[in-house]
């Protein structure tokens, strides 16, 4: 095809070629949605306030919470035992029954009662299976 | 009857642990150790070399290993994370080679690390060519260098597969000074993407292994997929101790023609260049030196017993143990005189 | 006969049991037929080759197998080949008809596994030989095909579009990956973050994040209404499975089967395009295109037939040139080298009984991932009516296995799972669309490579359309499906 579409790709830099092209594509898609879309964009506001006022914030930000919490503690319990699974287990126990009982909704003795049983089983089995049996590292 | 004895074992453990806690704990192995690997690939050869040093250094100490395939940068972390002796690492040449070749992720191990034992050779690094090849040799290639045509080597930058073409290089420099210019790498990727680009006519050269290409040199001249060795890396002492039948067809007398001293590709006027694949330890740089000689010494006996060879050998490793303040000494040699190639070839 | 001397009852039991842990590791999101393998691969040490690889090849058909489980009963892709599954199950699960949707993918997987098992058995030498006249610049037309699956799977077609083009760019964070041909340079890393992200984001937590963090999110914020899991989940018989499904399928079924099995065959292209290149064409030839995504039955069966066709495909490449088709296969060579069998392209002749052992494993592994799913598969389907308090948390638990033990012990894949599950909620609220995202996310590393790769190697942008006939033909095919899609946003705009 001659020297006119002739393009050298130098080898040190390109890592940066694709990732170019792709944001400027992706910029170009973008600007197209904010025009085609600026009514519904300006009016997002009310989209989310609507949003946060009718969802039930304990069990969202509840489960973010728990999820967050669970996912800091475990690699920290976890170096007290180092390589025996530890931290997955000794978080993921009280992590399932919590984040079982704010789910339930009639929290009586007997749900919670069955919560914690799961919450006792489940994670252990799971644990051994994974540590002993397959012989993977857990935190 | 496995989980009754695993069960005996974890509680004749735990009690030792208990009773031991307060005064052996800094000096040995804890109980669960975990040894990660500067591979990603739970198939290849450092996953592999490292599941039969683990295997029989648990069976020795009494100890749980559990080999994890991270990948290299992950690897490192995990080390610097730990000097408790809970993390170890195996890894080979690649963990300076990195560094002098500029990678990002790679330190100097010499300086951030300890480096613990040197446990086997992988002795397969090899250079190939299609069999309609012009070239048959090193020195027709480094021939037709030196007289301007250039020949394009397909590696992957930046480590062990690099090195050999690097010293290439280095040798068409002495033997003609600017002719090492016309040695062009092609950067690919994984052995495929080199078989591939020599295939598709984009490379003359391509890194290789034994293991890998061998079978590759058996086939029809008039194959497109043929090919045959024109150079194998490793030193001839290294070599002598492969299995006498070699690989496939091609024996271990085949395989040392490939090798120094019958192929050259000079290191300097003395002697010509080699690079072995050896694997070895890498533990945190404040692990206590009571675990480094721990180690020192049980694989010294597990050597001495004589069965991990026969392990080694069958996966086609070639063992070698050198203690950790000997394999220390001969790695920062042999990384020393890697790093004058590098220079040589970057600075003329 | 001597013929069939590897056959003993440990060789049979081998593959049965392997099938059947390759079942559960693939029914647990975020674990993959991969790293059942991966865990099984030292216990073939002293079983000896014949029977080491009954075993893997069981874990590996059954893995692939066990992935639509997950993906038609929770919308959770168990594997990453079974995430065009969900595109179809989940809704049929949805309309009651879980059980249906599961049985006509059992059966499909075992027409793609058996299909491509007669494709390596009759023709391997001959499709290695062909496979390698793919160069990287075929392998980006494949790749790229498969990418306009994006247009055609979008709500909206600009939308769809701009996420799954957010989906590449979300894929190239990190490394431009050494073993892939890169220069081993990061690129696109948000400053301070260098320490977590120099690798990028693994595909496992991010998908399972997507998908199965997103799925608790959303059941959150609706406060967890009482009932079934998934408001309004029934396994129920309202609509019995029959065979007479597959009415008129049948050349769906071949193509798709063909497609898993070719895309195996291409070293390097990745297990997950396999099923969403079915996928595209199913949907494209189909005379009900509009029920795609909907819960078309047809869709499971591509999606399934091409996954499992992969099985077939991928040993090709792995047993006559020595070079795994994708990440499972790559294990495989590690089973033959603790044994010291050299795999490469004089394997087939040189060991006829290894070859013959593994053909024959294959297909008892089919045939008993076929009989365990087919009838045990109703029990298994009960899953989705354990009470949501119960199975919530635990599907979060499996996550965080799943994305912690994909890549051996690396806690940012834990985070990662979190920032896309909440990603995923927030793409909910906001009409970003996740099917797209997905496949670009998929597709983008391997697009990234064989791109730069062309360029790099000839020079030149018009060798895209010059290279061979091969890459001519794949142009029709990716104007053909662009052009589809286009015609088909038209007619639903009028609509």
């Amino acid at each position: 095809m001659g020297d006119l579409t002739r393009v050298t790709i130098d080898f040190e830099s390109s890592h940066l070629l694709f990732p170019t092209i792709i944001a400027c594509v992706l910029a170009v898609l973008g600007l197209s949605i904010v025009v085609r879309e600026r009514r519904s964009i300006l009016a997002s506001g009310n989209h989310w306030a609507r949003i946060f006022s009718n969802m039930d914030k304990v069990r969202f930000f509840g489960t973010i919470a728990l999820t967050l919490v669970y996912f800091s503690l475990m690699v920290p319990v976890g170096d007290m035992w180092p390589n025996t699974g530890m931290g997955f287990l000794l978080c993921s126990i009280p992590f399932v029954f919590l984040t079982g009982a704010l789910f339930l909704h009639d929290r009586g003795l007997r749900p919670v009662a069955t919560i914690a049983v799961v919450a006792l089983v489940v994670p252990t089995l799971v644990w051994w299976l994974f540590t002993d049996v397959f012989f993977l590292t857990l935190p | 009857m496995t989980i009754t004895r695993r069960l005996a074992l974890a509680v004749l453990g735990a009690t030792a642990l208990t009773a031991t806690s307060l005064t052996a704990m800094a000096q040995e192995l804890p109980r669960n150790v975990r040894l990660v690997i500067g591979s990603t690939s739970t198939g290849g050869d450092t996953y592999q070399n490292s599941a039969i040093v683990a295997d029989a250094l648990a069976d020795k100490l009494g100890i749980n290993i559990k080999v994890d395939a991270v990948g290299a940068t992950a690897a490192f972390k995990a080390l610097e994370r730990d000097k408790r002796g809970t993390t170890l690492m195996i890894f080979h040449d690649q963990s300076y080679l990195g560094e002098l070749y500029g990678r990002e992720g790679y330190k100097d191990p010499f300086s951030t690390y300890k480096i613990g034992p040197t446990v086997a050779i992988n002795p397969g690094n090899a250079y190939l060519v299609a069999k309609n090849a012009k070239y048959g040799t090193m020195g027709e290639i480094l021939s037709a260098a030196e007289a301007g045509e250039k020949v394009r080597v397909a590696i992957q930058p930046g480590g062990v597969s690099e090195i050999g073409f690097s010293a290439m290089k280095n040798a068409a420099r002495l033997r003609s000074p600017g002719s090492e210019a016309n040695l062009v790498a092609v950067n690919t990727g994984s052995q495929s993407d080199k078989n591939q680009a020599m295939w598709d006519d984009l490379a003359d050269v391509i890194n290789g292994s034994i293991q890998a290409n061998e079978q590759f040199t058996q086939l029809a001249d008039d194959d497109q997929k043929a090919m045959k060795f024109v150079w194998i890396t490793a030193r001839p002492k290294t070599l002598e101790q492969a299995p006498e039948q070699g690989m496939g067809d091609t024996t271990r007398d085949k395989l040392l023609k490939y090798a120094s001293p019958e192929t050259n590709v000079p290191l300097n006027d003395a002697e010509n260049f080699t690079f072995d694949k050896e694997f070895f330890f890498l533990y945190n740089a404040e692990m206590d030196d009571a675990i480094v000689s721990q180690i020192d010494t049980a694989l010294a006996e597990i050597f001495e017993n004589g069965e991990i060879q026969k392990r080694q050998k069958a996966s086609f490793f070639i063992p070698n143990f050198l203690p950790s303040d000997k394999a220390r000494a001969h790695l920062e040699a042999k990384r020393n005189t890697y790093k004058d190639v590098i220079s040589e070839i970057t600075t003329n | 006969m001597e013929l069939f001397a590897f056959v003993t009852p440990l060789f049979l039991s081998l593959i049965v049991a392997g099938t059947f842990v390759g079942i559960v590791f693939g029914a647990i999101p975020g674990m993959t037929a991969t790293m059942a393998v991966a865990v099984c691969l030292p216990l073939t040490y002293p079983l000896g080759l014949e029977n080491g690889l009954a075993l893997l090849l069981g874990l590996y058909v059954g893995g692939i197998s066990g992935g639509l489980v997950p993906a038609i009963l929770l919308n959770i892709p168990g594997t990453p080949s079974s995430i065009t599954t969900t595109f179809d199950g989940y809704p049929m699960t949805r309309r009651g008809e879980g059980e249906r949707a599961l049985k006509i993918g059992i059966v499909s997987s075992l027409v793609g596994g058996l299909i491509s098992l007669a494709i390596l058995f009759l023709f391997a030498p001959v499709l290695a030989d062909f496979a390698i006249r793919f160069s990287y610049v075929e392998k980006f037309l494949i790749i790229f095909f498969a990418m306009t699956v994006m247009a055609a799977l979008s709500k909206d077609t600009l939308v769809g579009i701009f996420s799954g083009v957010l989906g590449i760019f979300i894929s190239l964070i990190g490394v431009y990956d050494l073993s892939d041909g890169g220069n081993g340079k990061t690129r696109l890393i948000p400053p301070g973050l260098d320490y977590w992200l120099d690798s990028g984001f693994s595909l496992l937590p991010v998908l399972i994040g997507l998908f199965g963090l997103t799925a608790v999110l959303c059941e959150a914020e609706l406060g967890v209404p009482r009932g079934l899991s998934r408001s309004e989940v029934k396994v129920g018989h309202s609509s019995r499975f029959s065979f007479s499904v597959f009415k008129g399928q049948m050349l769906n079924l071949i193509r798709s089967s063909g497609i898993g099995t070719f895309v195996g065959i291409l070293p390097g292209v990745g297990g997950s395009a396999a099923s969403i290149l079915a996928y595209t064409n199913a949907k494209t030839f189909s005379k009900n295109r509009d029920n795609f995504g909907k819960g078309e039955p047809a869709g499971i069966m591509a999606s399934e037939a091409g996954n499992n066709g992969l099985t077939g495909g991928a040993l090709v490449p792995l047993l006559s040139l020595g070079i795994p088709g994708d990440s499972t296969t790559a294990l495989l060579i590690g089973a033959f080298t603790l044994q010291g069998i050299q795999v490469g392209p004089l394997f087939i002749g040189n060991n006829p009984d290894t070859w013959n052992a593994m053909i024959f494993a294959m297909m008892i592994a089919n045939a008993a991932m076929f009989i365990m799913m087919f009838f045990a598969i109703r029990y298994v389907a009960l899953i989705v009516t354990v009470p949501k308090h119960i199975l919530y948390p635990i599907i979060l638990m499996m996550c965080v296995i799943g994305a912690y033990t994909i890549n051996y012990g690396i806690m940012f894949d834990v985070w990662t799972l979190a920032i896309f599950g909440l990603f995923g909620w927030v793409a909910y609220h906001t009409r970003l669309e996740i099917a797209p995202f997905i496949i670009g996310f998929i597709l983008g590393p391997s697009a990234e490579v064989y791109f730069v790769k062309s360029l790099e190697s000839f020079g030149d942008p018009t060798i895209f359309f010059t290279k061979s006939w091969i890459a001519m033909v794949l142009w029709v095919l990716i104007s053909g499906s662009i052009l589809i899609s286009l015609y088909l946003a038209r007619q639903a705009r009028r609509d």
